[in-house]
């Protein structure tokens, strides 16, 4: 038996010193000098590299001033990563972050799984945050099943953005009243979108910077149109409707203005291929993010000499497709007090307000409609329309599978503007495959 | 008297002989990174097991995989998988063996034009997928701006041509890793059998046919083997361009995989998935041996 030991000590002996030694190089070389409690806490944040990630990192430098206990570490990233990382600390027994930002179609998915610290006890007791500020269909996503799960950080709803100078061009509006027998105006229907598209293509400039891209870029382009034909993903009972009458006419709409105003081999278009396409002056519309007007039009920004020819109006039907990035605090992060303090500081009526002023999206009404924020901001105009598509506005999907529904979809539409798919079959499948989903979940 | 330590054979030795314990480092770092991974995918096909809800596993035994067989997605990825491998690796093949040759032959500068054009294979994919990206674009790329400048307009990521772009995109990249493998092979060929054929007034063609071919079967296997279980898992160009669009024509079941398991966080589903694409290479891979067996032996 002795010996037995023995030869199984000589076995493992040496890898047992390897073990040994790899974890003292792992250890703390010395006992730290003070109790916990003095220690300031470093909350780890996860953040899209986008330009209001730039902003809130310029104002945590104020936040770190003020609160010299918390200290913040950014991990930015690009979207496409952001979401598995976030789920891996979830699972992790220690959150990797302490704060995070959540996608609109991930609120439900993450907040029914446990994953998301309820942040009402918070909010009710710092004073003067005033939750209801926050423009009600943006407030609402962080909502589920009737606990805060999340506050806004910024929106990205749909609004429609157009070469203004060519509708106000004269000789544009002759010909377009000639043609059409009546004069060229902003379009508020599906129908007059399509004669602007049309219009405009007849002239040399493509009618529609279209993002037909396969998944959440077509679903996203796509939802405004049915919105606007009177159609949604599901009715107030929760029954799929997405291929009734009006998915059909949306989708027939959208691809014929396709066909005919968009420009050729753009079936995989993006966000990206679009604004290119406006700032080149290449394209009179496009349906996109509302802070993409302030780019556009920034004198040294992309569009160079047409800086100043863009407008931004609702969407064609008035309501649009909502997006928002909210803030929220993993449940299995130690630091959910001094995480609060963060968000609670930064989502602030005051701090959002600076947020805003410096070119954040706006998500507060009293920011938007700020004089101040006018002044120092993009104007009055700006504010005051975004704040119309805001409060018009129906989160692009919800509930617990809403990323898969997004992809399955927009793959459907995808095909059918490919025209691999006839709209009634593209439309049948999409709805059979979310009722499936829907099933499953 | 104790005996010469030479022939001693203590009691340790018997129990785990020297050989084997040399093997266990081996054995324990394979097992806990091949053997364990697989095990533990093959437990979580048989379970209903999200990312989502990892304290709520249940079991559903062969579930998943029945459901594959009315997958109409799945199996559209696996059919723009093998089309993607057969168009990839089919002209890889032919443009390698044929560089192969040029460069077997006694070119000067061949060592050069060798590390020239081996350049490709050492860029990482999905880097080759972002520069093909802006290089095919219809707004930016050079390629349809040169094309279109002849009177071409192709759309490189249409519904019809998309597939085959990506296949094109890998050609590109890993035709000169074939021609390595072919031309080692090439170099590796005994001179005799050439030198008589030349002397019997064989033609270089007849050469080729009758000599090299049949004297290069086994690197030719190694080679299409290579390639071929290494185009079964392309996904970098499809995430980095099409993202497996127009509608699902460039889906590849890597990217299919991909999607059920990362992003809509069923791992459980994913799993089977990838289980029953190793049974589809598995098969491939038989039927391959099987081919260039029998017209050996034939």
């Amino acid at each position: 038996m002795k010996t037995q030991l023995r030869s199984i000590y000589k076995l493992f002996a040496p890898w047992l010193l390897v073990v040994a030694l790899v974890l003292s190089a792992c250890a703390p070389m010395t006992a730290p000098a003070q109790p916990p409690s003095a220690q300031p806490v470093t909350l780890t944040v996860i953040m899209e590299q986008v330009p209001d990630y730039d902003i809130v990192a310029e104002l945590t430098k104020r936040f770190e001033a003020e609160h010299p206990d918390v200290r913040i570490r950014f991990d930015p990233m690009p979207y496409d990563a952001m979401r598995d990382k976030i789920l891996t600390s979830f699972l992790a027994p220690q959150a990797t972050y302490d704060v995070i930002i959540v996608d609109n179609p991930w609120m439900d998915e993450f907040a029914k799984a446990g994953f998301l610290a309820p942040l009402d006890d918070y909010i009710a007791a710092q004073e003067g945050y005033n939750l209801q500020d926050f423009v009600e269909p943006l407030r609402a996503i962080g909502e589920v099943d009737g606990q805060l799960y999340g506050v806004p950080y910024y929106n990205y709803a749909l609004g429609l953005i157009v070469r203004q100078d060519l509708f106000d061009d004269p000789s544009n509006q002759e010909k377009f009243q000639a043609e059409y027998g009546r004069p060229l105006t902003i379009p508020t229907t599906l129908e007059e979108y399509l004669e602007v598209g049309q219009f405009f293509m007849a002239q040399g400039i493509y009618g529609a910077a279209m993002q037909p891209q396969r998944g959440y870029k077509v679903f996203e382009e796509w939802k405004n149109w049915l919105y606007a034909a009177g159609g949604n993903l599901m009715d107030a009972e929760g029954n799929v409707i997405l291929d009734n009458e009006a998915g059909q006419k949306a989708l027939e709409m959208y691809i014929e203005m396709y066909k005919t105003a968009a420009p050729p081999n753009s079936l995989n278009w993006g966000f990206d291929e679009a604004l290119r396409a406006m700032a080149a002056g290449e394209a009179a519309t496009m349906l996109s993010y509302n802070w993409m007007l302030p780019t556009l039009n920034k004198a040294d920004g992309p569009a160079g000499d047409l800086a100043g020819a863009f407008a931004l109006y609702e969407p064609p039907g008035g309501k649009a497709v909502l997006g928002a990035w909210h803030w929220a605090i993993p449940a299995n992060t130690a630091n959910k007090d001094a995480a609060w303090r963060y968000i609670g500081w930064l989502t602030s009526p005051a701090v959002d307000k600076e947020r805003v002023i410096l070119g954040g999206a706006p998500i507060r009404t009293s920011v938007m409609n700020d004089p101040e924020v006018w002044e120092k901001g993009f104007g009055r105009e700006y504010y005051e329309t975004v704040l119309r598509i805001l409060e018009d506005a129906e989160p692009l999907a919800r509930g617990q599978s809403a990323e898969e529904i997004i992809n399955e979809v927009g793959t459907y539409l995808n095909s059918a503007v490919a025209g691999e798919m006839s709209v009634a079959e593209a439309l049948s499948a999409a709805a059979a495959k979310v009722r499936e989903i829907l099933a499953r979940s | 008297m104790r005996p010469p330590l030479l022939h001693s054979r203590s009691v340790d030795e018997t129990m785990i002989p020297f050989k084997y314990r040399l093997l266990l480092p081996m054995a324990v770092t394979l097992a806990a990174v091949l053997i364990y991974p697989l095990l533990f995918s093959l437990w979580a096909s048989l379970h209903d097991y999200r990312l989502t809800a990892v304290g709520d596993v249940r079991w559903v035994g062969l579930e998943h995989y029945a459901a594959l067989a009315t997958n109409r997605s799945f199996w559209n990825a696996m059919r723009n998988t093998v089309i993607f491998v057969a168009v990839a690796v089919g002209l890889e093949f032919a443009l390698g063996f044929l560089l192969a040759i040029l460069l077997h032959r006694a070119t000067p500068f061949r060592h050069v034009f060798r590390a020239l054009l081996l350049t490709p294979a050492f860029i990482t994919p999905i880097a080759v997928g972002l520069i093909f990206r802006f290089l095919l674009n219809s707004q930016l790329g050079v390629i349809p701006h040169l094309l279109r400048s002849v009177g071409v307009d192709v759309d490189w990521f249409g519904p019809n041509l998309a597939l085959f772009s990506l296949a094109l995109i890998d050609v590109w990249q890993w035709t000169p890793f074939m021609m390595l493998l072919l031309l080692a092979g090439l170099e590796a060929l005994p001179p005799e059998p050439f030198e008589a054929a030349r002397v019997d007034g064989a033609t270089g063609w007849q050469a080729l046919r009758h000599i090299t071919f049949p004297l290069m079967r086994p690197v030719i296997l190694a080679s299409l083997l290579i390639r071929m279980l290494d185009a079964f898992k392309v996904y970098e160009y499809v995430y980095a361009i099409t993202r497996g669009g127009p509608g699902e024509s460039t889906e590849t079941i890597q990217y299919h995989i991909y999607r059920v398991g990362f992003l809509y966080y069923r791992a459980g589903e994913a799993a089977a998935m990838a289980y029953v694409l190793m049974a589809v290479i598995l098969l491939f891979v038989v039927v391959l041996f099987y081919v260039v067996r029998r017209e050996a032996t034939s």
